[in-house]
């Protein structure tokens, strides 16, 4: 009832005969699920291609929401999928950080990052560190001198321990030297509601999500994680330019199918994606939501995930355990 | 001002053009669907339906999703009024008086209050969105945690005069509620605790299949439980309406309802849920006989019913000045208007003033279609009562397990359901009130969250709360609503001294 292609879907897998083995794919609808609620990152990203991907291999490609738990309930489902090329996953970067925080508290793992096998990255835009207008620092050695002299004082709101935007904080906690101060919000939108009242000193959230309000003048920009600059802030630097080397992030999102997917399936796949990023129709509704494209096909989306995964695991063990609310 | 109703104008000449005319209704009509099903709240409602609008132009997406958003609120507390069953968590409240309306055989002029005062709620907060949302945009965002945790203090005091038995009891029910609060993956530290190794309570117990377990499952036990059935109800059309003495009682709650939901809606976060409780609260404190409370006063539903519709529109009041999600609603809502390419915010009124105006003339428009279609449905919904109770219960049971299931299609939801099923039951029977629960629930993670935000802003120092002004003057109001509960006595004493008391309740005492 609240999934109609969902539905569609099993309707049709059940009343589809028991399909011949060399059967050509794809010969059925394929579903792509997003662990997030509708409306967020993933969402936003995974109805382009869905559509896309439809238009490239004639077939119906529906996008499910499966959220909870932080995504893990819904990364978990596919990565326990039939690996048919059926069932797809648009997942964002904490694919990598949920494993490693279940290792962190000897949970139960939801999910094993083996378990899926990357298709294409779609997606991957830097962070950037805002901070409110009206506090004195004009550049990132002005905050992080400041941030010296008083360990623990400069706060910070993020989308949650542990989460995409506390992990690029950490990063550059890490890399400068500097304790800051954590505010776990839940959510990426109420972490952008706590630095427009002034409540925390900084935040690093997406482009798309900070520049209205750098235009409005409520916040300033001091750097980014990316290897080169945003293109809509050409004034602000890097952090690699800062001289900030490791200090690099993406919130990226990906294609992934579970791991097992028939080789000719793969291959099928991938070069659906291949034409698809091209589809002029995907290009527009990715400019309308001022997420640049970043398409890498799997081998070498595959070295970017294992580096992001990496660098992740590393930043998850040196938070380790947070004990208590400091 | 004249720029405003230039903009206006132009707002309904968008607004009434067939194309956007027929999307609001379609809004409103879904919407008073998802609000009348058990579970399915407005928040599933638009997810839902978000897809579908992509494809549509920015203005027509936005008025069908606000539609559905609003929409929901009016069909919220038609089930809540004749099953005791909340059609979304807004409406709780409205089940106390408003089932025992019902009961009494008032279950039509319940209706008819609800809907005429969600219609007043509705218009004039859309009108104070209009004229106001840029200034109190900017006071809602000096709402950072200190605030926030005052709030909801002050939300949980509000408790003292909500409870219609007596006040432990619901103190000790609202603490159930906190506890209850308590499962899930604590945010500041990611443990997960209470979890009982379910990944689906990760993110804690739900609202949903809590309020429709609590209210409608053990109304259905309960029912099941008498030795004689209770009579079918049959409503007369001469009874469906309310009486001139109910419309007296219903202006002032829903005047005060309106102002309080709006405010409390502006405030970031999900405090709008509350905004039908601290009503409630506030109607029972004024009340000359808080004793009816609980027994089918009027004031109980058009209070809250009001207060939840103007909150719904408080809520876009950031949305719409800053950009800023100030809850899980307009996130949709933000996330429609973006994939168009928009930027919400303050420049969203001089970019696209056809889709600014053409939104809020909509919602005059959609208050207007709603309490059309409303007012009508009294008559048919009440109806509904007139089936045998051997065919309403199966029907009622089936209703709630889809419609939480529904929600996250989730098993575990239906059990949390069928527990709370029982534990309602079993409240019932030693006379505690439930209501209290949910609100301990919903609360809770809030709570939490927001006074541990505070002490690890202010390094453990406690001091914050009373430091930053608007949180300290929210603690004293709380401080002061609980000395007052704890002397109800006294304070009736001092009003029959200002001479207060009006001849009515003179009269009532006489009697």
């Amino acid at each position: 009832m609240m999934r109609p292609l969902a539905l569609a879907a099993l309707l049709l897998a059940l009343a589809a005969p028991a399909a011949p083995a060399q059967e050509a794919y794809p010969s059925r609808p394929i579903t792509v699920v997003v662990p997030f609620p509708p409306g967020g990152q993933a969402d936003l990203n995974a109805r382009p291609i869905a559509a896309a991907l439809e238009r490239v291999l004639k077939n119906p490609v529906g996008v499910v929401n499966r959220a909870g738990a932080a995504g893990a309930v819904g990364m978990a489902s596919v990565a326990g999928a039939k690996p048919d090329g059926y069932t797809l996953l648009l997942a964002l970067s904490s694919i990598s950080i949920i494993p490693e925080a279940d290792k962190l508290f000897d949970r139960k793992p939801a999910y094993t990052t083996d378990q899926l096998a990357p298709v294409a990255l779609l997606s991957a835009d830097p962070t950037v560190l805002v901070v409110p207008a009206d506090r004195p620092w004009k550049s990132v050695k002005e905050l992080v001198e400041d941030a010296k002299k008083r360990p623990g004082q400069v706060s910070f709101s993020s989308s949650g321990v542990y989460g995409t935007l506390h992990m690029a904080m950490e990063m550059l906690m890490h890399a400068a030297g500097v304790k800051l101060k954590h505010i776990p919000y839940n959510g990426a939108g109420p972490a952008l509601t706590a630095i427009l009242g002034g409540q925390v000193d900084a935040l690093a959230s997406g482009p798309a999500v900070v520049i209205p309000h750098v235009k409005s003048g409520k916040l300033r920009p001091l750097a980014c994680w990316g290897d080169r600059r945003v293109a809509s802030l050409p004034d602000v630097p890097t952090f690699k330019e800062l001289g900030y080397e490791d200090v690099e992030f993406y919130i990226w999102a990906g294609l992934f199918a579970p791991a097992g997917t028939p080789e000719p399936v793969m291959q099928r796949l991938r070069q659906a994606v291949g034409q698809a990023v091209e589809d002029p129709e995907y290009k527009a509704a990715m400019a309308r939501i001022e997420t640049p494209i970043a398409y890498m096909d799997a081998p070498e989306f595959k070295r970017f995930w294992d580096k992001d995964a990496k660098m992740l695991a590393e930043a998850v063990r040196r938070v380790g355990r947070v004990e208590g609310a400091q | 001002v004249a720029e405003t109703l230039g903009g206006l104008a132009l707002g309904f000449q968008v607004a009434l053009s067939p194309g956007v005319l027929a999307y609001a209704v379609l809004g409103c009509l879904v919407g008073t669907l998802v609000g009348v099903l058990p579970g399915v709240g407005p928040l599933a409602g638009i997810s839902l339906l978000l897809p579908a609008t992509f494809g549509l132009d920015a203005t027509r997406a936005i008025v069908l999703l606000a539609g559905i958003y609003y929409g929901s609120m009016y069909g919220g507390s038609t089930t809540s009024i004749l099953m005791r069953i909340p059609g979304e968590a807004a409406s709780v409240m409205t089940c106390v008086d408003g089932y025992a309306m019902t009961r009494k055989g008032r279950g039509g002029a319940a209706l008819a209050v609800a809907a005429v005062g969600s219609f007043v709620a509705g218009t004039l907060s859309v009108v104070g969105l209009m004229l106001l949302a840029p200034p109190l945009a900017e006071f809602a965002l000096r709402f950072g945690p200190p605030e926030y945790t005052a709030l909801l203090v002050l939300g949980l005091l509000a408790l003292a005069f909500m409870s219609t038995g007596s006040m432990p009891k619901a103190l000790a029910t609202a603490a159930l509620g906190l506890l209850f609060g308590m499962v899930g993956i604590d945010t500041m530290t990611g443990f997960t605790r209470f979890g009982f190794g379910l990944r689906e309570l990760g993110d804690g117990i739900g609202v949903v299949p809590v309020a429709v377990g609590l209210f409608g499952l053990a109304e259905v036990l309960f029912t099941a439980g008498q030795p004689e059935p209770p009579p079918v109800i049959r409503p007369r059309l001469a009874e469906l309406l309310p009486t001139r003495a109910e419309w007296r009682a219903s202006v002032g709650p829903i005047g005060r309802g309106t102002v309080l939901g709006f405010l409390v809606g502006v405030i970031p976060g999900s405090a709008h849920i509350i905004s039908s409780f601290v009503s409630y609260a506030v109607e029972r404190r004024l009340s000359r006989r808080p004793e009816r409370f609980g027994q089918g006063a009027v004031e109980g539903v058009a209070g809250p019913e009001s207060a939840n519709n103007a909150a719904a529109s408080g809520a876009l009041v950031p949305m719409l000045a800053l950009g800023v999600p100030s809850g899980p609603i307009p996130a949709v809502l933000l996330a429609a208007i973006m994939v168009h390419g928009l930027t919400p915010g303050p420049m969203l009124i001089r970019q696209s003033p056809e889709l600014f105006w053409g939104f809020i003339a909509s919602m005059y428009v959609g208050n207007l279609v709603l309490l059309a279609l409303n007012l009508p449905f009294v008559g048919l919904f009440v109806n509904l009562l007139r089936i045998p109770y051997r065919w309403l219960y199966p029907a009622i049971l089936a209703f709630c397990v889809l419609g939480v299931y529904a929600v996250n299609q989730s098993a575990v939801d239906l059990w949390v359901m069928t527990i709370m099923g029982a534990l309602g039951y079993l409240l019932r029977k030693l006379d505690f009130e439930p209501a209290p629960i949910v609100l301990g629930l919903v609360l809770a993670p809030a709570l939490e969250m927001s006074f541990r935000q505070s002490l690890a802003l202010s390094g453990g120092d406690y001091g914050i709360f009373v430091a930053r002004p608007i949180a300290a003057l929210m603690l004293a109001a709380g401080v002061a609503l609980l000395a007052l509960g704890a002397l109800p006595a006294a304070v009736r004493g001092v009003r029959g001294r200002l001479g207060l008391d009006s001849p009515l309740v003179k009269e009532d005492t006489a009697r």
